[in-house]
This record gives structure tokens, C-alpha cells and sequence, in this order.
């Protein structure tokens, strides 16, 4: 076919077309991958006493943390869905959000008399964290995935670091109804591995699976 | 280029045919002077990606926002076909993440390849007649204004013109021969 061919064929069957509305097909995709890692977490681990954890700082610490490095995430896969659009504030928000949670671990081990430092930033469930939160973040990551492939991402290892990015912080939220770690040394180090791990495999995945 | 790309996409999303027709038009100019450039002359993919990406611009228009700029919308499209064509065929380059303004330059359109022949033609004249040539038969100066500029007579302007014609002729049939 003649490219004139093809682009008269185009022009003359175009119709009015309203913009996608990329941040709502995202935040939806992410909610559903959620959901199913709620059930996966109810099944699987079952939930905290979470009126008991509710009254608790760490519990919130814990879901803020979360919270804000799953908007960063959202925020880099809605840039990255758009060709062309660059990566905005996301790797500032994630760089600060580690560095605040680095902060608060450090001035906690400060504190503590020396005995218990190993017990804070290893906690008791330190060997099974990471691997769940990858486990709970999977599910979101192929909603993301899945969304992302109808978007226009053309680069594809940084929107799939993103949506792993995106799908462990998520998973990590969701985490947080089971996981009763109190320590900020602990979040900042097996959290952060997880969503970290996440976002490796998913920049490594992305490759492959963002192709259109 | 940016706003007059810009405006005819935002005219083409509202449903304007001929716009979208024009809009399409004029990227496949530069899109196949780009890939020539990157895939070097006469490749035999070239076209196919120009279509390719042509056709990508249509089916993800959906995702450009009117509030970002065109023209990068549509160079990382470009990129991410090359490089899925780079990928295809075994190749490993990189290409330039920001390059908007090499897609978009004029070096890219038909009347970029046709100047760059007569710049290397014009090349092989003698400098001042190469200055005349150009003053008289591409900017279009009259042989008065040319004779001003250059500080030579009228008549003196009008023979070396006309001899730097005869000569050019001469090498371009020489070399169809």
C-alpha cells in the first residue's frame, strides 16, 4: 500500500476523537490489581487486628510510606503512558520518601540502647517481608501492565519500572493490614527491598510485555 | 513548526478531515527523511516504518494531551518504531531520546534533499561565480543587485552567470551519462 493510499484512507474515515483518559485507566487498573491482593492477602496470611493496629503510629507510618510511593508510581506510569512526556516529579517524590523513612530508621536505632538494634531493623518476619510484598504487588502489576499496553508507552523498561514501582507499593499497602512490624528501620529496609525488587522486575518485564 | 503541527492536530482530534489529511501528509515528509538519515540511503524498510509510525500516530491520538507539545509526542513515537526495528532485525543502536528538532528540520523534506544536491553542484564552481549563482538563481536577485554586491559590471555578472549555467549543465549530463 501506498503511504498517500494509506493516509487518505485515515483522514477520510476519521471521526472526532475525545482524549483518553490515562490517570482514570490507570488508577482503575490499580485499584482492581489491589482488590485481588486484598483477597490474595485474606486468603492467604489473613488480617491484623486492625482496630487495635488503627490506634497505632507505626501502622500509619507504615501505609503513608506506602501511599506515597504508590502516587509517585502512578504519577511515572501516566507520564510514561503518554509518548513524549518525560518522567515529571516521580524519582523526586520516591528519593524523598526513602530518604525521609531512612531518616526516621536511623534516628530510632540512634536511640536504642545497642541490644536491641539488630531486633529493630530485623523485626521477626524480616525473612518473609520482601517475598510477600512481590507476591501481593503481582496482581497489581498486571493490571498496570495490562492498562499500560492500550496507552502509548515507547520506553518501555522505565514504564515497566514504574508500573513495578506502582504495583510494590501498592502490594506493600496491602501488606501492611497483615504485617505488625513496628520499626521504621524495619520498613525502611524490607519494604523498600520489596517495592525496590518490584520495580527491577518490572522495568526487566516491561521490555517484553509493554510492546504494542 | 511546533504550532502549526500542534493546530492541525487539535483540528484533526475535533473532526477536521482535511486537516488530518495535511497533518498526516506533512509528517510522512519528514518521517521519511528521518529514517533515510538513520537507516542511511535506499534502505528498502524505510517507507514501511514511515507507515507504521503514520499509522501508530492514528491509533494512539487518543493518548496525546493538547496540553503537551506535538512535535516530541510524535518523535518518541518515531523513536520506538526504529528501535522495535532495530530490534526486529538483530540490530543494538541507540537513538537519541530528545530529538524533536533533527525530525522536524528541514534537511528531512524533499526540498531539503533537493537543496543539499545543489549545494554540493553549486561546490564545484569557482567561489565568486558560485556567489553569483546563488545571489541570481536562488535567492533571486536581479543581475543589477547582484552586480552591486559583488562590485563587478552588469555584463561581467550576466557572462559569468551564464557560463556557470553552461558549466553546471555540463556536469549533471556528464554525469547521467
Amino acid at each position: 500500500m501506498k503511504t498517500a493510499d494509506l493516509i487518505d484512507a485515515l483522514a477520510a474515515g476519521s471521526t472526532p476523537t475525545p482524549p483518553i483518559p490515562v490517570a482514570r485507566r490507570i488508577a482503575a487498573a490499580a485499584l482492581l490489581g489491589a482488590a485481588l491482593a486484598l483477597v490474595l492477602l485474606v486468603a492467604w496470611l489473613g488480617l491484623r487486628p486492625l482496630g487495635e493496629a488503627a490506634r497505632t503510629g507505626s501502622f500509619w507510618m507504615k501505609a503513608g510510606y506506602t501511599l506515597i510511593l504508590s502516587l509517585a508510581g502512578a504519577m511515572g506510569v501516566g507520564r510514561l503512558a503518554r509518548p513524549g512526556a518525560g518522567l515529571g516529579r516521580a524519582p523526586l517524590i520516591v528519593a524523598a520518601a526513602i530518604a525521609g523513612m531512612a531518616i526516621l530508621g536511623a534516628i530510632e536505632i540512634a536511640a536504642a540502647p545497642s541490644a536491641d538494634r539488630g531486633d529493630l531493623w530485623l523485626g521477626h518476619t524480616w525473612q518473609s517481608c520482601s517475598l510477600h510484598i512481590l507476591a501481593l504487588a503481582a496482581p497489581v502489576y498486571l493490571g498496570v501492565a495490562w492498562a499500560l499496553r492500550r496507552l502509548a508507552p515507547t520506553r518501555l523498561t522505565l514504564a515497566g519500572a514504574a508500573a513495578g514501582l506502582l504495583a510494590g507499593a501498592v502490594g506493600a499497602t496491602v501488606y501492611g493490614l497483615y504485617c505488625d512490624e513496628t520499626a521504621a528501620a524495619f520498613v525502611f529496609a524490607w519494604y523498600t527491598l520489596g517495592i525496590g525488587a518490584c520495580a527491577a522486575i518490572g522495568g526487566f518485564l516491561g521490555r517484553r510485555l509493554l510492546r504494542w | 513548526m511546533e504550532s502549526r503541527l500542534k493546530a492541525l492536530m487539535i483540528a484533526a482530534l475535533d473532526g477536521d478531515r482535511a486537516a488530518y489529511g495535511e497533518l498526516l501528509g506533512v509528517l510522512s515528509g519528514y518521517l521519511r527523511g528521518h529514517f533515510r538519515r538513520r537507516l542511511g540511503p535506499g534502505a528498502a524498510d524505510v517507507e514501511d516504518l514511515v507507515q507504521e509510525t503514520v499509522l501508530a500516530v492514528h491509533l494512539k491520538r487518543g493518548v496525546y494531551d493538547r496540553g503537551q507539545p506535538f512535535t516530541p509526542w510524535v518523535y518518541a513515537i518515531a523513536r520506538y518504531k526504529l528501535l522495535d526495528h532495530f530490534r526486529r532485525v538483530g540490530a543494538r543502536r541507540a537513538v537519541p531520546l530528545d530529538d524533536a528538532g533533527e525530525l522536524f528540520s528541514l534537511e528531512n523534506t524533499e526540498e531539503g534533499a533537493v537543496r543539499r544536491d545543489v549545494d554540493k553542484l553549486l561546490a564545484r564552481l569557482p567561489p565568486r561565480q558560485r556567489q553569483l549563482m546563488a545571489d541570481v538563481k536562488l535567492t533571486g536577485l536581479s543581475m543589477e543587485e547582484a552586480a552591486a554586491r559583488s562590485g563587478m559590471s552588469v555584463s561581467a555578472v550576466k557572462v559569468a552567470v551564464h557560463r556557470g549555467m553552461k558549466r553546471l549543465e555540463k556536469e549533471v549530463g556528464d554525469e547521467d551519462r
